[in-house]
């Protein structure tokens, strides 16, 4: 046990998913075959040692509240502390990250760590967020923002940080053209608890409720903010482009590695999936194929998620095919991203492009 | 609280029919099928039958079964009033206490156990068999049957009667007369070595048994005997469903293959799951150059090469250019490049170096000289070597035989 405390965002942002976060939150998104979007950080966070992890709901929150249930699976299922699940606390709007923190501040008081981290639940990494922790305790900064050196594909809205030669943050920027010399925030923060409840406080006393705004931008000079460079795989999926292209580079056993970090494992809502079954006449190259599925046809560079079954003489070539999908005999799918449950009729032919793959809803019959 | 039901499944065999496969585990925690472990099958069965305390009796080299099963969670047997016990063998007053001398010891010894539940009915189970059955719908036969004991029997071939142990019944499926591997059978019903007993009667046999000192304190050699010699009403169940002993390296291996072929063994089939307790492994990846054919793939695998007929359990690793036909590989196996693997059981962890044989197609051999051949978990076979069918190497790599 050590002395931090996690903190969740699953808010409502402007997406470019699409079909894909209809009916659901970001942290809720499927990928890599077999998890959701805040299965990263949330392993991240339970690897480093972190007991205690408080999720801020917002929106369409159902699908996370049935993913993480109790927290059994991330091991946070605890007789004190453990996975708090923080629907929003009124009806008010939430403008940013502060005005969810303050909807909060009673849990926030009740938190037993010295410290806090916090995080987006769409981030995908799998980051050692122990040694984040150590590097913020002996800099002595006040807030430890981690980002990256690699600033492209970047988010619209993503916040930008110039670092001084003692990576100290000296300017926070949000919609930069030139990010020459700059580092993306990856949106992960620590600081004491003391430390957020005063800014919290503070903050909403002034109405200010933008956590770039209100504090990384408006008291760099009065708080050591600290970049933790960390430029190994982080993804921060905001177009269904970008959901495609990152999940097909999975298939690149470099990448693999680095998120299925063999000293830590990735958690997830546990299925009862069988082994997958490939049959004589199923042909499967350089795919990712979760547990339970049968594959009678071709696979070829895809994601199968658990549970899916692909008829005999179907053809599925760089398609990302959600839990439970169901390809019919002779159906052909190129550049396609099934959502759970989708159906695909005997013969149907769907063919998207690898610059606008093409996205079937959940539960949809094509 | 009282329970109408409780199951004592028998898991302390040695299985030394598996030889180096139990070497260090016991045989209910070998793995099978890919992603489970022969334990699996009686526990599954258990939950999706609503019975919901289960003893586990556990003796040889309990500790991967034990920390396998722990609360019991996985098989959703971690609960408030019964759930999954594990129940080794124990010291009494005045040092007395002994390991289990037969399968009916092991129940007489937990009779306490039992009686914590005081139920009507207790349904004895080995940690031996793969099946899928409904428990519930044989202890209902049995209730109709007003039995003291209902033997769950399976029609065999009558040609391979005398191998097993013979129910001959009457009009109603009561148990007539039991022959042990009898050399004329009388009938062709099989028992399947799973009991439902009425267990106040059984609680009085047992401890009748227990005080002949010229038994061999076992269910099939003893207990049923004595029941049906006084006159007890014993039920046969027929069961019709797949069921397999997988207690010799032989039926271990058959199994297996009768798992790929998907026929009354479909494990991808989810109206009667089978749970399992799994490390936290990413989803398989199969490779650009692979060939992956009537096969089995888990978590945690990644098949760059060729697999054929084949049962990769999670964590296995063919890398470019290794063949593995007609196998079974248990989690974290490692074959690389260019090995070829065929008709073989590998155990946990062991690792095949660049180029070395594992057994043969028997096609491609003597008829005589040729078996399946074993290597014991943790083996590590050099690169180049080859290891003839038929032959078995435990961890050091010395030949054991059968």
């Amino acid at each position: 046990m050590n002395g931090l405390h996690g903190i969740i965002f699953s808010l409502e942002k402007l997406s470019g998913l699409r079909e894909l976060t209809d009916r659901r939150m970001p942290g809720s998104v499927p990928f890599a075959g077999r998890y959701r979007m805040i299965d990263f950080i949330l392993s991240s966070m339970v690897n480093a040692g972190i007991a205690d992890v408080g999720v801020v709901l917002q929106g369409n929150y159902q699908g996370l509240l049935g993913h993480l249930g109790s927290g059994r699976d991330w091991d946070l299922s605890r007789k004190h502390g453990g996975l708090k699940l923080l629907p929003p606390f009124s009806q008010k709007e939430i403008r940013g990250r502060i005005e969810a923190l303050a909807g909060v501040r009673t849990y926030l008081e009740g938190i037993r760590q010295s410290h806090v981290v916090l995080a987006d639940s769409d981030l995908i990494i799998n980051i050692p967020l122990d040694d984040v922790y150590q590097r913020h305790l002996a800099s002595g900064a006040d807030i430890t923002a981690v980002c990256t050196g690699n600033t492209d594909g970047s988010p619209e809205d993503a916040t930008y940080f110039k670092l001084d030669k003692d990576g100290r943050v000296t300017q926070t920027f949000t919609a930069l053209r030139n990010t020459e010399g700059c580092h993306r925030a990856l949106e992960i923060y620590i600081l004491s608890k003391q430390l957020l409840l005063d800014l919290v406080d503070e903050c909403i006393s002034l109405d200010h409720y933008s956590l770039r705004g209100a504090v990384l931008q408006a008291k760099a000079d009065t708080l050591r903010i600290h970049g933790y460079v960390w430029d190994s795989y982080a993804a921060q999926i905001r177009t269904v482009k970008e959901y495609y292209d990152r999940s097909m580079e999975l298939m690149n056993y470099a990448i693999r590695r680095e998120v299925f970090h063999p000293q830590r494992p990735i958690h997830t809502k546990e299925r009862n999936d069988a082994s997958t079954y490939i049959d004589p006449d199923g042909n499967c190259l350089n795919s990712i194929i979760a547990d339970g599925c049968t594959i009678e046809g071709s696979v070829e560079n895809s994601i199968l998620f658990r549970g899916v079954s692909v008829a005999r003489g179907a053809q599925v070539k760089n398609c990302i095919l959600m839990q439970d999908a169901a390809v019919g005999r002779d159906a052909v799918l190129h550049y396609v991203v099934t959502d759970k449950n989708v159906e695909i009729l005997e013969s149907r032919t769907l063919i998207g492009s690898d610059g606008y793959p093409m996205v079937i809803a959940k539960g949809s019959k094509v | 609280m009282k329970k109408e039901c409780i199951a004592m499944l028998l898991a302390g065999g040695q299985g030394s029919r598996l030889y180096v496969l139990t070497s260090d585990v016991a045989k209910p925690a070998v793995p099978f099928g890919g992603k489970y472990r022969i334990i699996d099958f009686p526990l599954s069965n258990c939950t999706n039958a609503g019975i919901d305390t289960v003893g586990v009796l556990t003796q040889y080299k309990p500790l991967e079964l034990n920390s396998y099963i722990g609360s019991g969670q996985p098989w959703d047997l971690d609960r408030l009033d019964g759930g999954v016990h594990i129940l080794p063998p124990y010291m009494q007053e005045g040092e007395k206490g002994s390991w289990y001398k037969g399968t009916a010891n092991a129940i007489y010894q937990n009779i306490g156990f039992v009686d914590m539940y005081d139920p009507e009915y207790v349904v004895i189970l080995s940690g031996d068999h793969i099946y899928k059955m409904d428990y519930s719908k044989m202890v209902e036969a049995h209730k109709a049957a007003g039995a003291a004991c209902t033997i769950s029997v399976m029609e065999v071939p009558w040609d391979e009667a005398s191998r097993f142990g013979i129910m001959a019944v009457d009009g109603n499926d009561n148990i007539v007369e039991f022959q042990e591997k009898p050399k004329q059978p009388k009938s062709n019903l099989a028992s399947m070595g799973i009991y439902v007993f009425t267990w106040q009667k059984l609680r009085e046999y047992l401890i009748s048994d227990e005080n002949d000192p010229a038994s061999s304190n076992d269910f099939g050699k003893n207990i049923i005997p004595n029941m049906l010699n006084a006159g007890e009403v014993m039920f046969a169940y027929r069961f019709d469903g797949y069921w397999k002993d997988v207690g010799t390296l032989e039926s271990l291996w058959d199994a297996n293959m009768d798992m790929l072929s998907r026929g009354d063994l479909d494990l991808l089939e989810s109206s009667w799951p089978i749970y399992a307790r799994l490390p936290l492994k990413p989803p398989a990846f199969i490779g650009a150059g692979a060939l992956v054919e009537h096969s089995v793939v888990t978590q945690g695998c990644d098949v760059q090469g060729t697999v054929k007929n084949s049962v990769l359990s999670h964590s296995v690793v063919i890398e470019e250019g290794a063949e593995v036909l007609y196998s079974v590989l248990m989690p974290g196996v490692t074959v690389k490049k260019g090995a070829s693997v065929r008709y073989a059981i590998l155990g946990e962890n062991v690792q095949v170096e660049a180029g070395a044989k594992i057994g043969e197609s028997p096609e491609n051999y003597d008829p005589d000289k040729w078996g399946i051949t074993v290597l014991g978990p943790g083996a590590s076979i050099a690169a180049d070597q080859v290891v003839t069918p038929k032959t078995m190497l435990n961890r050091e790599l010395k030949e054991v035989s059968r």
